[in-house]
Protein backbone atom coordinates (compact mmCIF):
# COMPACT_ATOMS: atom_id res chain seq x y z
CA UNK A 1 0.00 0.00 0.00
CA UNK A 2 1.28 3.20 -0.77
CA UNK A 3 2.02 5.64 1.87
CA UNK A 4 0.54 8.78 2.94
CA UNK A 5 1.95 12.17 1.48
CA UNK A 6 2.36 14.51 4.30
CA UNK A 7 3.47 18.20 3.92
CA UNK A 8 6.05 18.89 6.12
CA UNK A 9 4.38 21.71 7.73
CA UNK A 10 0.55 21.71 6.88
CA UNK A 11 -0.99 24.48 5.17
CA UNK A 12 1.28 26.37 2.77
CA UNK A 13 -0.25 24.76 -0.29
CA UNK A 14 -3.27 23.24 -1.45
CA UNK A 15 -2.91 19.35 -0.16
CA UNK A 16 -4.24 16.35 -1.49
CA UNK A 17 -4.53 17.94 -4.54
CA UNK A 18 -4.16 16.77 -8.02
CA UNK A 19 -2.94 20.39 -9.06
CA UNK A 20 -1.63 21.49 -5.55
CA UNK A 21 -1.08 25.66 -5.44
CA UNK A 22 0.62 27.44 -2.91
CA UNK A 23 -1.74 29.40 -0.50
CA UNK A 24 -0.78 32.94 0.24
CA UNK A 25 -2.48 36.07 1.58
CA UNK A 26 -3.99 38.94 -0.49
CA UNK A 27 -4.73 42.41 0.56
CA UNK A 28 -8.28 43.16 -0.97
CA UNK A 29 -7.64 46.88 -0.52
CA UNK A 30 -4.27 47.40 -2.03
CA UNK A 31 -3.88 44.07 -3.70
CA UNK A 32 -0.61 42.97 -2.21
CA UNK A 33 0.42 39.59 -1.81
CA UNK A 34 2.46 37.69 0.73
CA UNK A 35 3.67 33.80 1.38
CA UNK A 36 3.01 32.36 3.67
CA UNK A 37 0.33 33.66 4.81
CA UNK A 38 0.15 36.75 6.76
CA UNK A 39 -2.55 38.16 9.70
CA UNK A 40 -1.94 41.58 8.27
CA UNK A 41 -1.28 43.46 5.04
CA UNK A 42 2.57 44.77 5.37
CA UNK A 43 2.27 47.55 3.06
CA UNK A 44 2.97 50.75 5.23
CA UNK A 45 0.13 52.68 3.75
CA UNK A 46 -2.80 49.98 4.84
CA UNK A 47 -4.83 49.03 7.71
CA UNK A 48 -4.07 46.44 10.27
CA UNK A 49 -7.01 45.11 9.39
CA UNK A 50 -6.99 41.35 9.80
CA UNK A 51 -10.32 41.49 7.63
CA UNK A 52 -8.71 43.16 4.77
CA UNK A 53 -7.12 39.49 4.14
CA UNK A 54 -8.31 36.80 2.03
CA UNK A 55 -6.37 33.46 1.61
CA UNK A 56 -5.63 32.71 -2.33
CA UNK A 57 -4.18 29.69 -4.17
CA UNK A 58 -1.31 31.39 -6.61
CA UNK A 59 -0.71 30.48 -10.19
CA UNK A 60 1.07 27.52 -10.23
CA UNK A 61 3.46 28.18 -13.13
CA UNK A 62 5.86 31.01 -13.05
CA UNK A 63 9.01 31.97 -14.56
CA UNK A 64 12.59 30.79 -13.23
CA UNK A 65 14.40 34.23 -11.93
CA UNK A 66 17.30 32.39 -10.65
CA UNK A 67 18.57 29.01 -8.87
CA UNK A 68 21.83 27.46 -7.48
CA UNK A 69 22.41 23.98 -6.92
CA UNK A 70 22.87 23.17 -3.61
CA UNK A 71 25.96 20.49 -3.32
CA UNK A 72 26.89 20.71 0.40
CA UNK A 73 24.55 18.64 3.21
CA UNK A 74 22.90 21.24 5.63
CA UNK A 75 22.11 20.15 9.38
CA UNK A 76 19.25 19.47 10.87
CA UNK A 77 16.28 21.05 10.72
CA UNK A 78 17.07 19.81 7.04
CA UNK A 79 16.18 16.47 6.20
CA UNK A 80 16.65 15.20 3.08
CA UNK A 81 16.82 11.19 2.93
CA UNK A 82 19.08 9.85 0.56
CA UNK A 83 20.68 13.08 0.12
CA UNK A 84 21.75 14.97 -3.25
CA UNK A 85 22.67 17.77 -4.40
CA UNK A 86 19.46 19.90 -5.00
CA UNK A 87 18.17 22.76 -6.96
CA UNK A 88 16.91 26.03 -5.21
CA UNK A 89 15.33 28.70 -7.04
CA UNK A 90 13.11 32.08 -7.06
CA UNK A 91 10.41 32.38 -9.35
CA UNK A 92 8.11 34.84 -10.88
CA UNK A 93 4.34 34.37 -10.90
CA UNK A 94 1.80 36.20 -12.68
CA UNK A 95 0.35 37.95 -9.18
CA UNK A 96 3.75 39.56 -9.41
CA UNK A 97 5.33 38.00 -6.27
CA UNK A 98 8.48 36.15 -6.56
CA UNK A 99 8.34 32.78 -4.45
CA UNK A 100 11.43 30.37 -2.93
CA UNK A 101 10.95 26.84 -3.61
CA UNK A 102 13.10 23.50 -4.07
CA UNK A 103 13.32 22.75 -7.95
CA UNK A 104 12.17 18.51 -9.12
CA UNK A 105 16.01 18.15 -10.66
CA UNK A 106 19.47 20.04 -10.90
CA UNK A 107 19.68 19.10 -14.59
CA UNK A 108 18.59 21.82 -17.64
CA UNK A 109 17.77 24.55 -15.17
CA UNK A 110 18.19 28.13 -16.84
CA UNK A 111 16.89 31.82 -16.21
CA UNK A 112 13.89 32.59 -17.80
CA UNK A 113 12.30 29.08 -18.34
CA UNK A 114 8.73 28.04 -17.40
CA UNK A 115 8.38 25.79 -14.37
CA UNK A 116 5.38 24.56 -12.68
CA UNK A 117 4.66 23.77 -8.95
CA UNK A 118 4.50 20.30 -7.74
CA UNK A 119 5.40 18.44 -5.11
CA UNK A 120 8.42 16.35 -3.82
CA UNK A 121 9.06 13.35 -0.87
CA UNK A 122 11.77 14.93 1.11
CA UNK A 123 12.12 11.69 3.48
CA UNK A 124 9.56 8.80 4.81
CA UNK A 125 8.75 7.30 8.07
CA UNK A 126 7.21 3.96 8.01
CA UNK A 127 3.45 5.26 7.59
CA UNK A 128 4.24 8.30 5.30
CA UNK A 129 6.31 10.56 3.06
CA UNK A 130 6.93 13.79 4.10
CA UNK A 131 6.66 16.73 1.20
CA UNK A 132 7.24 20.11 -0.10
CA UNK A 133 5.99 22.04 -2.66
CA UNK A 134 8.88 22.17 -5.73
CA UNK A 135 9.35 23.82 -9.50
CA UNK A 136 9.63 21.66 -12.44
CA UNK A 137 10.44 23.05 -15.40
CA UNK A 138 8.34 22.83 -18.15
CA UNK A 139 8.66 21.98 -22.18
CA UNK A 140 7.91 24.69 -24.14
CA UNK B 1 17.39 66.94 26.22
CA UNK B 2 19.92 68.80 25.43
CA UNK B 3 21.31 69.52 22.23
CA UNK B 4 22.85 66.32 20.23
CA UNK B 5 27.07 66.77 21.23
CA UNK B 6 29.64 65.67 19.01
CA UNK B 7 31.22 61.87 19.79
CA UNK B 8 34.25 60.13 19.13
CA UNK B 9 36.05 56.63 19.19
CA UNK B 10 38.13 56.96 22.20
CA UNK B 11 38.89 53.13 22.47
CA UNK B 12 38.74 50.02 21.06
CA UNK B 13 39.50 46.88 22.00
CA UNK B 14 39.33 43.16 19.85
CA UNK B 15 39.79 39.96 20.39
CA UNK B 16 41.60 37.59 17.71
CA UNK B 17 38.61 36.36 15.31
CA UNK B 18 39.02 32.39 14.88
CA UNK B 19 38.16 28.82 17.02
CA UNK B 20 38.49 29.40 20.90
CA UNK B 21 36.94 26.48 22.38
CA UNK B 22 38.91 27.19 25.90
CA UNK B 23 37.27 30.53 26.37
CA UNK B 24 33.57 31.27 26.77
CA UNK B 25 32.28 34.42 24.92
CA UNK B 26 32.16 36.64 28.24
CA UNK B 27 35.85 36.23 28.97
CA UNK B 28 36.95 37.41 25.40
CA UNK B 29 33.87 40.24 26.12
CA UNK B 30 35.91 40.95 29.30
CA UNK B 31 39.46 40.85 27.51
CA UNK B 32 38.68 43.15 24.31
CA UNK B 33 36.66 45.54 27.35
CA UNK B 34 39.83 45.39 29.25
CA UNK B 35 42.12 46.12 26.04
CA UNK B 36 39.27 49.30 25.14
CA UNK B 37 39.40 50.68 28.41
CA UNK B 38 43.64 50.47 28.18
CA UNK B 39 43.51 52.35 25.16
CA UNK B 40 40.93 54.81 26.07
CA UNK B 41 43.02 55.55 29.26
CA UNK B 42 40.33 55.27 31.32
CA UNK B 43 38.90 52.53 34.16
CA UNK B 44 35.57 50.87 34.07
CA UNK B 45 34.09 53.27 36.34
CA UNK B 46 34.28 55.91 33.73
CA UNK B 47 32.20 54.02 31.87
CA UNK B 48 28.29 55.43 32.21
CA UNK B 49 26.36 53.28 29.72
CA UNK B 50 26.83 50.21 27.38
CA UNK B 51 25.27 48.21 24.80
CA UNK B 52 25.41 44.68 24.33
CA UNK B 53 25.29 42.16 21.32
CA UNK B 54 22.89 39.61 22.26
CA UNK B 55 24.22 35.78 21.24
CA UNK B 56 21.87 34.34 18.34
CA UNK B 57 22.76 30.85 18.26
CA UNK B 58 21.51 30.11 22.15
CA UNK B 59 20.36 27.01 20.68
CA UNK B 60 23.69 25.55 20.29
CA UNK B 61 25.73 27.17 23.21
CA UNK B 62 26.02 30.07 25.65
CA UNK B 63 22.21 29.91 26.97
CA UNK B 64 20.43 32.68 28.28
CA UNK B 65 23.28 34.32 30.19
CA UNK B 66 24.48 34.93 26.59
CA UNK B 67 21.50 36.41 25.15
CA UNK B 68 21.23 38.52 28.02
CA UNK B 69 24.73 39.39 27.54
CA UNK B 70 25.52 42.90 29.25
CA UNK B 71 25.03 41.74 32.80
CA UNK B 72 26.47 38.62 32.63
CA UNK B 73 29.74 40.15 31.34
CA UNK B 74 28.87 42.88 33.99
CA UNK B 75 29.04 39.81 36.89
CA UNK B 76 33.21 39.74 35.66
CA UNK B 77 33.60 43.48 34.62
CA UNK B 78 32.05 44.28 38.05
CA UNK B 79 28.72 45.64 38.69
CA UNK B 80 28.58 49.13 38.32
CA UNK B 81 25.14 49.61 38.15
CA UNK B 82 24.87 51.62 34.61
CA UNK B 83 22.27 51.36 31.92
CA UNK B 84 22.78 48.05 29.75
CA UNK B 85 20.98 47.07 26.82
CA UNK B 86 21.27 43.61 24.94
CA UNK B 87 20.39 43.94 21.17
CA UNK B 88 20.08 41.32 18.38
CA UNK B 89 19.80 42.86 14.83
CA UNK B 90 21.48 39.70 12.75
CA UNK B 91 25.16 40.40 11.80
CA UNK B 92 24.41 44.08 11.77
CA UNK B 93 23.88 44.32 15.54
CA UNK B 94 28.04 45.33 16.31
CA UNK B 95 27.21 48.66 14.50
CA UNK B 96 23.39 49.28 15.98
CA UNK B 97 24.87 48.65 19.74
CA UNK B 98 27.89 51.43 18.66
CA UNK B 99 25.18 53.54 17.68
CA UNK B 100 22.86 53.23 20.90
CA UNK B 101 26.35 53.99 22.64
CA UNK B 102 26.86 57.45 20.27
CA UNK B 103 23.36 58.44 20.94
CA UNK B 104 23.68 57.75 24.72
CA UNK B 105 26.92 60.28 24.53
CA UNK B 106 25.36 62.48 21.66
CA UNK B 107 22.26 62.89 24.07
CA UNK B 108 23.96 64.25 26.97
CA UNK B 109 22.34 60.70 28.95
CA UNK B 110 26.14 59.69 29.50
CA UNK B 111 29.26 61.15 29.02
CA UNK B 112 31.04 58.16 28.04
CA UNK B 113 29.60 54.66 26.47
CA UNK B 114 30.53 51.82 25.44
CA UNK B 115 29.52 48.88 22.72
CA UNK B 116 30.50 45.19 23.50
CA UNK B 117 30.05 42.36 21.13
CA UNK B 118 31.29 38.79 21.98
CA UNK B 119 30.62 35.71 19.62
CA UNK B 120 30.88 32.10 19.12
CA UNK B 121 29.78 31.30 15.88
CA UNK B 122 31.94 28.63 14.45
CA UNK B 123 30.71 25.70 13.38
CA UNK B 124 29.00 25.37 10.02
CA UNK B 125 25.71 26.98 8.45
CA UNK B 126 23.66 28.91 10.18
CA UNK B 127 20.63 26.94 10.68
CA UNK B 128 17.02 27.53 12.65
CA UNK B 129 16.70 27.68 16.28
CA UNK B 130 13.84 24.69 15.99
CA UNK B 131 15.88 21.64 15.72
CA UNK B 132 13.24 18.89 14.97
CA UNK B 133 12.30 18.02 11.28
CA UNK B 134 8.83 16.77 11.56
CA UNK B 135 7.14 19.82 13.84
CA UNK B 136 3.86 19.42 12.38
CA UNK B 137 3.17 16.96 14.85
CA UNK B 138 3.56 18.57 18.02
CA UNK B 139 4.37 22.06 17.22
CA UNK B 140 2.12 24.38 14.96
CA UNK B 141 4.13 27.61 15.73
CA UNK B 142 6.73 26.29 13.14
CA UNK B 143 3.92 27.77 10.33
CA UNK B 144 4.73 31.21 11.40
CA UNK B 145 8.37 30.64 11.51
CA UNK B 146 9.53 31.63 8.04
CA UNK B 147 13.12 30.82 8.45
CA UNK B 148 12.37 26.99 9.56
CA UNK B 149 10.11 26.79 6.52
CA UNK B 150 12.78 28.29 4.16
CA UNK B 151 15.36 26.03 5.15
CA UNK B 152 13.89 22.75 5.79
CA UNK B 153 11.43 22.86 2.77
CA UNK B 154 13.15 24.51 0.30
CA UNK B 155 17.21 23.77 1.04
CA UNK B 156 17.86 27.80 1.17
CA UNK B 157 20.93 27.82 3.49
CA UNK B 158 22.42 31.73 3.48
CA UNK B 159 25.11 30.74 0.87
CA UNK B 160 21.87 29.27 -1.13
CA UNK B 161 20.63 32.80 -1.19
CA UNK B 162 23.91 34.36 -2.09
CA UNK B 163 24.38 31.77 -4.77
CA UNK B 164 21.31 32.97 -6.55
CA UNK B 165 21.17 36.32 -5.98
CA UNK B 166 24.95 36.10 -7.61
CA UNK B 167 23.73 34.11 -10.51
CA UNK B 168 20.91 36.46 -11.22
CA UNK B 169 24.13 39.23 -11.58
CA UNK B 170 25.94 36.77 -14.18
CA UNK B 171 23.06 36.54 -15.94
CA UNK B 172 22.41 40.65 -16.12
CA UNK B 173 25.49 41.70 -15.70
CA UNK B 174 28.21 39.28 -16.91
CA UNK B 175 30.26 38.73 -13.62
CA UNK B 176 32.54 35.97 -14.43
CA UNK B 177 34.26 33.20 -12.44
CA UNK B 178 37.53 35.33 -12.64
CA UNK B 179 36.19 38.53 -11.07
CA UNK B 180 34.37 36.61 -8.10
CA UNK B 181 38.22 34.56 -7.59
CA UNK B 182 40.08 37.96 -7.84
CA UNK B 183 37.26 39.21 -4.90
CA UNK B 184 38.91 36.62 -2.50
CA UNK B 185 42.39 36.70 -3.56
CA UNK B 186 42.65 40.14 -3.89
CA UNK B 187 41.22 40.64 0.02
CA UNK B 188 43.54 37.78 1.01
CA UNK B 189 46.45 39.99 0.82
CA UNK B 190 45.16 42.48 3.16
CA UNK B 191 44.79 39.13 6.18
CA UNK B 192 48.37 38.27 6.27
CA UNK B 193 49.25 41.30 8.42
CA UNK B 194 46.26 41.58 10.24
CA UNK B 195 46.75 39.50 13.59
CA UNK B 196 43.09 39.72 14.08
CA UNK B 197 42.49 37.95 11.29
CA UNK B 198 41.68 33.92 11.16
CA UNK B 199 43.50 32.66 7.57
CA UNK B 200 46.10 34.70 7.30
CA UNK B 201 47.33 33.93 3.83
CA UNK B 202 46.86 34.63 0.04
CA UNK B 203 43.94 32.26 -1.71
CA UNK B 204 45.64 32.19 -4.76
CA UNK B 205 43.18 32.58 -7.84
CA UNK B 206 43.88 28.51 -8.97
CA UNK B 207 43.71 27.40 -5.79
CA UNK B 208 39.85 29.28 -5.11
CA UNK B 209 38.82 28.06 -8.74
CA UNK B 210 39.40 24.77 -8.05
CA UNK B 211 37.67 24.77 -4.41
CA UNK B 212 34.35 23.23 -4.14
CA UNK B 213 31.15 24.06 -5.15
CA UNK B 214 29.27 25.09 -2.17
CA UNK B 215 26.09 26.41 -3.78
CA UNK B 216 26.58 26.77 -7.58
CA UNK B 217 27.98 29.35 -8.41
CA UNK B 218 29.61 30.29 -5.22
CA UNK B 219 32.48 27.98 -4.13
CA UNK B 220 33.80 27.37 -0.84
CA UNK B 221 36.67 30.11 -0.53
CA UNK B 222 34.28 32.55 -2.19
CA UNK B 223 32.23 32.07 1.29
CA UNK B 224 32.91 33.23 4.66
CA UNK B 225 33.66 30.85 7.40
CA UNK B 226 31.94 30.97 10.30
CA UNK B 227 34.31 32.16 13.41
CA UNK B 228 34.44 32.77 17.07
CA UNK B 229 35.44 36.84 17.95
CA UNK B 230 34.81 40.02 20.19
CA UNK B 231 35.60 43.55 20.00
CA UNK B 232 34.69 46.53 22.22
CA UNK B 233 34.27 50.02 20.88
CA UNK B 234 34.14 53.17 23.50
CA UNK B 235 32.92 56.70 22.53
CA UNK B 236 32.48 59.48 24.42
CA UNK B 237 32.20 63.54 24.10
CA UNK B 238 34.82 64.91 21.31
CA UNK B 239 36.65 67.31 23.97
CA UNK B 240 36.70 63.96 26.49
CA UNK B 241 38.07 61.88 23.62
CA UNK B 242 40.91 64.70 23.13
CA UNK B 243 41.88 64.62 26.33
CA UNK B 244 42.39 61.05 26.77
CA UNK B 245 43.68 59.97 23.36
CA UNK B 246 46.03 61.75 21.16
CA UNK B 247 43.77 60.28 17.80
CA UNK B 248 39.95 60.38 18.10
CA UNK B 249 37.83 59.60 15.68
CA UNK B 250 34.59 61.48 15.16
CA UNK B 251 31.67 59.73 14.97
CA UNK B 252 30.39 61.87 11.56
CA UNK B 253 27.47 59.50 10.98
CA UNK B 254 25.93 56.26 12.41
CA UNK B 255 22.56 54.50 11.48
CA UNK B 256 20.88 51.15 10.79
CA UNK B 257 19.19 50.34 7.63
CA UNK B 258 15.81 48.00 7.45
CA UNK B 259 14.30 47.57 3.99
CA UNK B 260 11.99 49.30 1.87
CA UNK B 261 8.07 47.46 1.64
CA UNK B 262 8.41 46.36 -2.45
CA UNK B 263 12.05 45.40 -2.04
CA UNK B 264 12.56 42.80 -4.83
CA UNK B 265 14.78 40.69 -2.81
CA UNK B 266 13.57 37.18 -1.22
CA UNK B 267 15.79 38.22 2.31
CA UNK B 268 17.52 35.48 3.87
CA UNK B 269 14.86 34.01 6.67
CA UNK B 270 11.66 35.10 4.24
CA UNK B 271 10.16 32.98 1.37
CA UNK B 272 8.67 35.29 -0.93
CA UNK B 273 9.03 38.93 -2.23
CA UNK B 274 6.43 41.50 -3.60
CA UNK B 275 8.59 43.59 -5.82
CA UNK B 276 6.98 46.97 -6.35
CA UNK B 277 8.26 49.45 -9.36
CA UNK B 278 10.81 52.18 -8.22
CA UNK B 279 12.37 49.92 -5.02
CA UNK B 280 15.40 48.29 -5.69
CA UNK B 281 17.02 45.32 -4.26
CA UNK B 282 18.90 45.63 -1.23
CA UNK B 283 16.76 48.33 -0.12
CA UNK B 284 17.81 47.86 4.14
CA UNK B 285 22.07 48.77 2.91
CA UNK B 286 20.63 51.59 0.31
CA UNK B 287 18.90 52.83 3.15
CA UNK B 288 21.74 52.92 5.43
CA UNK B 289 24.32 54.37 2.88
CA UNK B 290 22.14 57.13 2.04
CA UNK B 291 21.19 58.56 5.26
CA UNK B 292 25.41 58.15 6.61
CA UNK B 293 25.86 60.25 3.80
CA UNK B 294 23.18 62.67 4.38
CA UNK B 295 23.85 62.98 7.92
CA UNK B 296 27.87 63.19 7.04
CA UNK B 297 27.36 65.78 4.31
CA UNK B 298 29.55 63.43 2.56
CA UNK B 299 29.64 61.58 -0.38
CA UNK B 300 31.41 58.90 -2.23
CA UNK B 301 34.02 60.70 -3.69
CA UNK B 302 35.38 61.85 -0.01
CA UNK B 303 35.60 58.39 1.53
CA UNK B 304 39.79 57.55 1.89
CA UNK B 305 38.93 53.64 3.26
CA UNK B 306 36.34 50.93 2.73
CA UNK B 307 35.03 48.03 5.65
CA UNK B 308 32.25 46.56 3.33
CA UNK B 309 30.40 42.97 4.34
CA UNK B 310 32.37 40.43 2.45
CA UNK B 311 30.53 37.80 3.15
CA UNK B 312 30.95 36.49 0.00
CA UNK B 313 32.17 37.19 -3.21
CA UNK B 314 28.53 38.50 -4.20
CA UNK B 315 28.63 40.83 -1.42
CA UNK B 316 31.86 42.23 -2.18
CA UNK B 317 30.90 43.11 -5.56
CA UNK B 318 26.85 44.48 -4.54
CA UNK B 319 28.33 46.35 -1.32
CA UNK B 320 31.18 48.48 -3.37
CA UNK B 321 28.30 49.37 -6.00
CA UNK B 322 25.86 49.98 -2.80
CA UNK B 323 28.75 52.27 -0.94
CA UNK B 324 30.26 54.21 -3.78
CA UNK B 325 26.37 54.55 -5.59
CA UNK B 326 27.98 52.32 -8.59
CA UNK B 327 26.10 51.24 -11.14
CA UNK B 328 25.62 47.29 -11.34
CA UNK B 329 28.11 45.43 -12.88
CA UNK B 330 30.69 48.32 -12.33
CA UNK B 331 32.35 47.06 -8.99
CA UNK B 332 33.64 44.04 -11.02
CA UNK B 333 35.73 46.48 -13.52
CA UNK B 334 36.89 48.76 -9.77
CA UNK B 335 38.20 45.06 -8.75
CA UNK B 336 40.12 43.76 -11.26
CA UNK B 337 41.76 47.71 -11.64
CA UNK B 338 43.58 47.02 -8.75
CA UNK B 339 42.44 49.96 -7.32
CA UNK B 340 40.46 49.00 -4.43
CA UNK B 341 43.30 46.80 -3.19
CA UNK B 342 43.31 46.54 0.37
CA UNK B 343 46.99 47.75 1.04
CA UNK B 344 48.23 49.28 -2.28
CA UNK B 345 44.77 50.58 -3.63
CA UNK B 346 44.00 54.38 -3.82
CA UNK B 347 40.62 53.53 -2.03
CA UNK B 348 41.60 50.61 0.08
CA UNK B 349 38.99 48.37 0.71
CA UNK B 350 38.65 45.58 3.74
CA UNK B 351 42.10 46.09 4.70
CA UNK B 352 42.64 43.28 6.69
CA UNK B 353 41.19 41.01 4.93
CA UNK B 354 37.34 41.52 5.44
CA UNK B 355 34.60 39.03 6.44
CA UNK B 356 36.14 36.33 4.25
CA UNK B 357 39.35 36.73 6.01
CA UNK B 358 37.87 36.98 9.74
CA UNK B 359 34.88 34.33 9.04
CA UNK B 360 32.06 35.94 10.44
CA UNK B 361 30.98 36.15 13.89
CA UNK B 362 28.11 37.13 13.82
CA UNK B 363 27.09 40.12 16.37
CA UNK B 364 30.76 41.06 16.80
CA UNK B 365 31.43 41.79 13.11
CA UNK B 366 30.44 45.50 12.71
CA UNK B 367 32.65 46.33 15.62
CA UNK B 368 35.70 44.46 14.28
CA UNK B 369 35.52 46.79 11.21
CA UNK B 370 35.10 49.64 13.08
CA UNK B 371 38.08 48.53 14.70
CA UNK B 372 39.73 47.59 11.79
CA UNK B 373 39.37 51.69 10.46
CA UNK B 374 40.20 53.30 13.93
CA UNK B 375 43.50 50.95 13.05
CA UNK B 376 43.87 52.10 10.05
CA UNK B 377 43.40 55.89 10.20
CA UNK B 378 45.89 56.39 13.26
CA UNK B 379 48.35 54.24 11.24
CA UNK B 380 48.45 51.71 13.74
CA UNK B 381 48.16 48.46 11.73
CA UNK B 382 51.76 47.55 11.79
CA UNK B 383 52.57 45.99 8.79
CA UNK B 384 48.98 45.73 7.75
CA UNK B 385 49.01 49.40 7.15
CA UNK B 386 47.72 51.05 3.81
CA UNK B 387 50.28 52.68 1.63
CA UNK B 388 47.82 55.82 1.15
CA UNK B 389 48.30 58.24 3.63
CA UNK B 390 45.46 60.30 3.18
CA UNK B 391 42.91 58.95 5.84
CA UNK B 392 40.35 61.43 6.63
CA UNK B 393 36.78 59.76 6.30
CA UNK B 394 36.97 55.93 6.74
CA UNK B 395 32.83 54.29 6.28
CA UNK B 396 32.04 50.91 7.23
CA UNK B 397 28.69 48.88 6.38
CA UNK B 398 27.82 45.40 8.08
CA UNK B 399 25.50 43.14 5.92
CA UNK B 400 22.69 41.18 8.31
CA UNK B 401 20.43 39.03 7.41
CA UNK B 402 16.60 39.39 7.33
CA UNK B 403 16.93 43.08 6.33
CA UNK B 404 19.00 44.33 8.65
CA UNK B 405 21.85 46.62 7.88
CA UNK B 406 24.25 49.23 9.87
CA UNK B 407 26.61 51.78 8.29
CA UNK B 408 28.99 54.50 9.64
CA UNK B 409 31.38 56.96 8.57
CA UNK B 410 34.38 57.82 10.71
CA UNK B 411 36.03 61.12 10.47
CA UNK B 412 40.14 62.02 11.35
CA UNK B 413 39.50 64.60 14.66
CA UNK B 414 43.50 65.53 15.17
ZN1 LIG C 1 -2.66 46.23 1.63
Amino acid sequence: MAKKQVPIIEGLFTWPSDRPQLLASKCKKCGAYFFPKVPYCGNPDCAKDKANMEVVPLSNTGTMYTFTIHTAQPALPFRMEPFTPYGVAMVDVAEGMRVLGMTTTTEGLKIGQQVQMTVGKLYEDADNEYITWMWKPVEK
Amino acid sequence: MKAMREVAIVGIGQHPWGQFPEKNMQEMGVECTVDALKDANMSWRDIQSAAYGAYMWIADRGGVPSLLMGTSIARMMGETGIPMVNCVNACASGQAILREAVLAVASGHADTAIAVAADKSAGGFFRPQLRDPSPSKFDRGAENDTDYIRFCMTGETNPAYWAMELRRRMYDVGTTDEVLAMAKHITSQGAVNNPYARYRKVFTIEEIKASKYIADPLRLFEICATSDGAAAVIVTTLDNAKKHNKKPLLVKAITIGTPTFGDPTIRLTFCSAYPRPGVLDLSESRNAINVIYKISGLQPADIDIIELPDNSSWHYLVYLECILGLKAGEADKMLMSGKVHPITGELPVCSGGGVAAQGEAVVAQGLSQVCQLVRQMRGEAGDGQVKKTKLVNGLAQTYGYAGNNAACILSKAW
